[in-house]
């Protein structure tokens, strides 16, 4: 074979490696994709599981919702401001390739990334809108959740994703954030924004008596909402794979630092251990145990490529015992009826995580920006918070001043399901609690 | 109608409908957006007449 033939050779075998490596990129962001749908099939049958049997339909039905208008609403605005607001409030250059008419936002042969990397964080998107419909269960009227769902997913979370969770975000070229798992723009800014839109939803009727006493109301199918949650770890680990860049040779965090799946592996699964078992410790409440399950993700996620495991597991493990106190707190201290504890697993789990980082994970070097510091971790994390609760609490503010953030008592009372939808959950069933001829529980 | 904007797939990169005519994408975007604005509306009305419903 002469130098000619076989410089051919070589050049064919690199196009064919590229090839390879850019084919392996979209396939791996596609699984990711597809499992993290399984987030949202766990959300959705947690959150019916924690409905009365008369609201069971309506929740869900929320969840599809909130899943079917994220996904365009993201496509219209959302990837466009996590691509034009690293910096802060001024519109980057590249920005012009998330606009939905641009070349990158459809199929392209020349583009391999755009739709598999827009995809991912769409389901991301969703994530911030489904962990917020836990909370307003049995009460907000489904329009008020899916105006905020889109505010919360299409917008405000991914302002704060294009701030920490971008290679050029300013939180990390100027404070040195490090939050690889997104702790804090999903998390911490979808547990406070649900903060806000609770203080002016307001609690169930009947959550509290006239005194102030909290009322227990329980869900009508506890091990449909342990399945549920169950599958929201399974889907996290979509979530999470698709946290870190990989680009067919090797794997980056979302700051451009080295980093392996395998690190992730470690920790993911040490921090789920952790966080259930201080969970368990402190409530001995299987569903409090499943929670802890995604307490001890967010607790370690900020870290996941850097920690040791049994730091990971540790960190979680006292996320698990803190938190379900804090939720306590929160309902029986302040008096706000969040029914599935969504502001203190996610909004103070991201806090948490996010502080930890700063405590264990301080010295790190960035690519861009100082390195990891517990003042950059702390000032990252009140970022997150203000810009989780303000846009949270002002747009339920808005809804409830027009009439139109909650249902109206007697539907609140009769139940969602037979007020608004029109199909039964179980409708051969016999609840005792409505009687005893055969009926649907919505009756 | 004729969407395509590619007349060979030698060399063709953005290939999807209408590619080569921001245009119409920005209408269909447009017509999308209001699809969606409308649907929300059309939600609040039903939950106001099953609301009314029930008294």
């Amino acid at each position: 074979m002469d130098n000619a033939a076989l410089l051919a050779k070589i050049e064919a075998l690199e196009a064919a490696v590229a090839l390879t490596k850019t084919i392996n990129a979209e396939v791996f962001y596609w699984w990711c994709t597809a499992l993290m749908v399984a987030i949202h099939a766990g959300f959705l049958a947690y959150e019916m599981g924690a409905s009365r049997a008369k609201n069971a339909l309506a929740s869900g039905l929320k969840n599809l919702l909130a899943f079917a208008f994220l996904v365009p609403t993201f496509y219209f605005f959302g990837w466009w401001i996590y691509l034009a607001f690293p910096t802060g409030f001024t519109v980057s250059d590249a920005a012009a390739a998330g606009l939905p008419w641009s070349e990158s936002m459809g199929p392209n042969l020349g583009d391999n990334a755009s739709g598999i990397f827009w995809a991912a964080f769409t389901l991301f998107a969703a994530t911030t809108a489904s962990i917020m419909s836990g909370a307003v269960i049995e009460r907000i009227r489904m329009s008020a959740f899916t105006i905020l769902a889109i505010l919360l997913g299409g917008f405000v979370w991914i302002l704060g994703a294009s701030w920490g969770w971008h290679p050029n975000g300013w939180l990390t070229s100027q404070w040195g954030l490090h939050d690889v798992g997104a702790a804090g723009c999903v998390h911490t800014i979808a547990g406070f924004f649900t903060l806000g839109v609770l203080i002016n939803l307001g609690p169930r009727i009947g959550r509290f008596t006239s005194d102030g006493k909290v009322v227990h109301i329980a869900g009508h199918n506890m091990p449909m909402s342990l399945i549920g949650l169950m599958l929201i770890v399974m889907g996290f680990f979509g979530f999470l794979g698709g946290c870190i860049i990989y680009n067919g040779g090797t794997w980056m965090t979302i700051y451009n630092t080295p980093a392996t799946l395998s690190a992730f592996a470690f920790n993911t699964l040490m921090g789920v251990a952790g966080g259930m078992i201080g969970a368990y410790v402190v409530t001995r409440d299987p569903f409090w145990m499943m929670s802890g399950a995604l307490i001890g993700v967010i607790s370690s996620a900020p870290g996941l490529d850097v920690y040791h495991p049994a730091l990971a597991f540790l960190i979680s493990f006292v996320g698990g015992l803190a938190i379900p106190k804090i939720a306590d707190f929160i309902l029986e201290r302040l008096k706000i009826d969040d029914a599935v504890g969504a502001v203190a697993v996610h909004g103070f789990g991201g806090v948490w995580g996010l502080v930890a980082a700063g405590i264990f994970a301080a010295g790190y070097p960035n690519v861009e920006g100082p390195a990891v510091s517990f003042l950059g971790q702390f000032m990252s994390m009140l970022v997150f918070v203000v810009l989780g609760f303000v846009p949270g609490y002002l747009a339920s503010y808005a809804l409830k001043a027009l009439g139109v953030l909650r249902v109206a008592p007697a539907a609140e009372i009769a139940g969602l399901d037979i007020a608004e939808v029109p199909v039964k959950a179980y409708p051969e069933a016999t609840i005792p609690a409505y009687g005893t001829s055969v009926m649907s529980p919505a009756e | 109608m004729n969407s395509a904007p590619i007349t060979a797939w030698e060399g063709a990169k953005a290939y999807f409908t209408f590619a080569d005519r921001p245009g119409v994408l920005m209408f269909f975007c447009a017509v999308a957006i209001v699809a969606c604005a409308a649907s929300i509306a059309s939600m609040m009305r039903h939950e106001t007449s099953c609301s009314k419903k029930l008294g």
